[in-house]
C-alpha cells in the first residue's frame, strides 16, 4: 500500500458519507408526507447501512454502502379531520421519521466526513513532502 | 551511486515505506468507522519490521549459482497488521474503531514521515558538503 492508495481510501468513505447524507436529507425534506388519499401510507423513513469491501484494485478494505433499507418503525397518527388524507375517523398517519434523530444522524456522518477529509488532507501532504523531495 | 548501500538511506527509505503502509491501515480504519462489526488494525511497530528487514538481508549459502538468494529488492518484504487490541469502546453494531485514537495515530505517522523526508535531505545535504559544493 502506498501513500496514493490511502487517498482512494479515503475517497470511498467520504463518497459513502455522502450517500448517508443524501439518505438523511431526504428522510428530512419528507418528514410530513403523508399519503396522498385516505388510504395511502405516508413516506417511510430511510436507513443506510454500510460494509466493509476489500477492494482489488487498491489492495485494502473500503467501505461502500451496503444497501438503503426502510425503517419498519409504526407511523404516528394525529386527529387532523380536515386533512385531504384524513380516514373515516378524522386521523392522519405521518411519517416515522423523527427529525431530532436524523439531525443526531447527520452531525454523525458530518464528523465522519471531516475524519476521512483529514486523512487526504494529511496523506496528500506526506505525498507533496514526499515529491519535494526531488527539489534542491 | 546506490544509495542502499548507505545504512542511514536505507533506515529512511524503510521508514517512507512503513508510514505509507501505516497511514494506509489508518485510512481503512477511519473510512470504516461506521462500518458494522469492523475492527481497526494497525502496523508493527516500526522497530521490529526494521529488525526483521535487516534479518533477511543475510544472504542464503547457495552452492549454485542458479539458486534462489533469499533476497528481494531494497524494499522486500511489506510490514505485517495485525488487529488492534487495546480498544476501549466497542459500538453497540459491534465496531471498535475510536476516531480519536486514529487521529492520534495518524498525527504520529505524519510526524515520522517529516522525520524521515527531513532526514534525507539532511544526509544528501552532508553528501553534497563531503563532495565540496556545499558553497553554491
Amino acid at each position: 500500500m502506498d501513500l496514493k492508495d490511502s487517498l482512494g481510501i479515503a475517497a470511498a468513505g467520504m463518497r459513502a458519507q455522502g450517500t448517508r447524507l443524501r439518505v438523511i436529507a431526504e428522510n428530512i425534506a419528507n418528514a410530513n408526507s403523508t399519503g396522498e388519499t385516505p388510504n395511502d401510507l405516508p413516506y417511510r423513513r430511510q436507513v443506510v447501512s454500510f460494509r466493509s469491501v476489500f477492494d482489488q484494485a487498491l489492495g485494502a478494505q473500503t467501505v461502500e454502502v451496503d444497501r438503503i433499507g426502510r425503517d419498519p418503525g409504526n407511523f404516528s397518527r394525529r386527529y387532523e379531520p380536515h386533512h385531504p388524507s384524513a380516514d373515516d375517523a378524522g386521523y392522519v398517519l405521518y411519517p416515522n421519521v423523527n427529525t431530532l434523530i436524523e439531525m443526531t444522524d447527520m452531525r454523525e456522518a458530518q464528523r465522519s466526513y471531516e475524519a476521512n477529509l483529514n486523512v487526504l488532507e494529511a496523506s496528500r501532504s506526506m505525498l507533496t513532502r514526499t515529491i519535494e523531495l526531488l527539489r534542491r | 551511486m546506490d544509495l542502499d548501500s548507505f545504512a542511514l538511506f536505507r533506515i529512511i527509505s524503510r521508514n517512507l515505506d512503513w508510514t505509507a503502509e501505516r497511514q494506509g491501515l489508518l485510512a481503512q480504519n477511519i473510512a470504516n468507522a461506521d462500518t458494522p462489526g469492523y475492527r481497526p488494525r494497525d502496523i508493527e511497530p516500526f522497530a521490529e519490521h526494521l529488525r526483521d528487514a535487516e534479518r533477511a538481508r543475510i544472504p542464503l549459502q547457495r552452492h549454485h549459482e542458479l539458486h534462489l538468494s533469499g533476497q528481494g529488492g531494497a524494499g522486500a518484504g511489506t510490514p505485517g497488521s495485525s488487529a488492534v487490541s487495546d480498544t476501549y469502546e466497542v459500538s453497540p453494531t459491534g465496531n471498535e474503531v475510536i476516531l480519536e485514537q486514529q487521529m492520534i495515530s495518524m498525527a504520529e505517522t505524519t510526524m515520522q514521515h517529516q522525520l524521515a523526508t527531513s532526514l534525507f535531505r539532511k544526509h544528501i545535504g552532508m553528501l553534497q558538503t563531503a563532495l565540496g559544493r556545499s558553497g553554491r
